[in-house]
């Protein structure tokens, strides 16, 4: 055990380095995500009956195929094409389009779930489409949106791993090199599993914070009996 | 000719090959009462919905103080303002507090300061007594005070007419009175209002007109002393013969909790 600790310590360093790329690709690919899967979702649902073909081939490609054949596809694949990118670039594109279809998905649920006597309301009081988006639907959808979102995030955390494909020095990447420099893999990949446990513990934590913060008040009211 | 404040002219609705409004025609004068009544699907909400073109009429003019809303290039979201919509499920902003409810409006569509919304948003809440509760949200409202808050809401717009779609059938009988008591007060002070509702009693004690629809188009219409003792139309006797033989307590008692 004592063996364990004093292999950490050494690691350690070397790990959180890692750790650090590892919460710049989930930060990025969310935000990134985010900036693609809202306006998508909202197309989704209030966007023109000819565009919706599109919206469908881009959610079909980026949830039907394996995040790993995509960012192949973009890494190796598109500089036959004249298309290259850095590593960390191509992680950021794949990850970011892949996370904007899931994202897309969880909004327009969300969208959805808010009544349309919500938007009737809204024109009633002569608001427009858009205002009536802006002002009542999506404040109500972002709430929603929140627990799914939530799995979004945490798998994102994990979806990040697979970047060590294309040498990203993200978390798993140094752990790969460590544990061959070493011949410590039992003791690196464990230590990287906690790595990732805390992230994903650490950031659950803070977004169920944020729902608990911004839930409207008897909304949720629930029961209390047995 | 006198001005009428709003002008329904041949007005048709259908929904793909269904017809649900037929050639409806009607005028509506300043601080009339008018109260549509009708059995179930005979298209009163949807020829309500398409006077402010919350649904969009398929033929047929509407002049709104002889402004032709129905023609093309008409700002609709500029005539929706002007007529306040009341809705049978309240429809009451979920995420908003009483105050935000009515003051949205007032900020988001008029532009008005926060400020000045606020304090009108009060005076409106203060119309239909709501006043106390403006920090609460609708989830922590009975029926009664959601629908009073929707009354307020509309207000708030400065409407030159107010519609209510069956405002109080979501509501249980001790409810509906707290409700029909502030539509009374309203139709005192001289507010335009088009009311589709199942309350007999109401429309026999506030209306000053009352039209029956049967599908799709008026079947009748008059003042009320007529169309409930009289009516001239085989069809409305029968309809109210059912709606008082039926219903008895509801069709006499509930809208007179306030009256001597």
């Amino acid at each position: 055990m004592t063996e364990f600790f004093a292999y950490a310590v050494m690691a350690l360093p070397e790990l959180l380095q890692g750790t650090v790329v590892t919460l710049k690709l989930t930060a990025g690919a969310l935000v990134i995500g985010l900036a693609i899967g809202l306006p998508l979702s909202l197309l989704r649902v209030y966007g023109p009956k000819l565009i919706q073909p599109v919206c469908s081939a881009y959610l079909t490609v980026f949830r039907g195929t394996p995040l790993l054949v995509q960012l192949f596809v973009v890494y190796y694949g598109l500089p036959e094409i004249g298309v290259s990118f850095s590593r960390m670039a191509a992680a950021f594109i794949t990850l970011g389009c892949n996370s904007g279809a899931y994202q897309c998905e969880y909004f327009r649920g969300a969208i959805q779930a808010v009544s349309g006597g919500q938007m009737q309301a809204a024109r009633g009081i002569g608001m427009s489409r858009f205002q009536g988006i802006r002002h009542i639907i999506l404040p109500q959808a972002l709430r929603l949106v929140i627990p799914a979102w939530s799995n979004e995030l945490i798998a994102m955390v994990k979806y990040t791993a697979i970047v060590f494909l294309i040498a990203v020095p993200d978390l798993m990447n140094k752990a790969k090199i460590l544990s061959s420099q070493n011949f410590t893999p039992i003791q690196t990949y464990i230590l990287v599993a906690l790595i990732y446990l805390v992230l994903v513990g650490f950031l659950s934590l803070i977004l169920h914070g944020i729902q608990k913060k911004l839930a409207v008040p008897g909304l949720d009211a629930g029961m209390d009996g047995r | 000719m006198t001005r009428s404040l709003l002008r329904i002219e041949n007005l048709c609705k259908s929904f793909g090959a269904t017809p649900v409004v037929t050639d409806v025609s009607f005028d509506v004068n300043p601080s009339e009462v008018i109260v549509i009544i009708g059995s179930s699907g005979t298209g009163k909400s949807t020829l309500l919905q398409c006077l402010n073109l919350l649904h969009t009429p398929t033929s047929g003019k509407i002049f709104l103080e002889d402004q032709e809303i129905t023609a093309p290039g008409v700002n609709q979201d500029l005539v929706r303002r002007q007529m306040g919509m009341v809705f049978q499920e309240f429809n009451l902003f979920n995420h908003l507090t009483v105050l935000g409810n009515v003051a949205i409006g007032m900020t988001k569509v008029l532009g008005m300061p926060a400020k000045n919304a606020e304090k009108k948003a009060l005076n409106e809440l203060t119309r239909v007594g709501l006043a106390d509760h403006w920090h609460k949200y609708p989830a922590q409202l009975s029926g009664g005070q959601k629908q009073r808050v929707g009354i307020a809401r509309a207000l708030g717009m400065g409407p030159k007419v107010m519609l209510f779609d069956e405002p109080t059938s979501a509501l249980d009988p001790e409810l509906t009175g707290e409700v029909l008591v502030v539509m009374q007060k309203l139709a005192a002070e001289g507010m335009t209002m088009i009311i589709v509702s199942h309350e007999m009693g109401f429309a026999r004690d506030a209306a000053d007109r009352v039209i029956f629809m049967e599908n799709g188009r008026i079947e009748e219409q008059g003042p009320p002393d007529r169309i409930f003792t009289h009516p001239a139309s085989e069809r409305t006797r029968e309809f109210l013969s059912i709606i008082t033989t039926g219903n008895t307590d509801q069709a006499t008692g509930k809208a007179s909790p306030d009256r001597p």
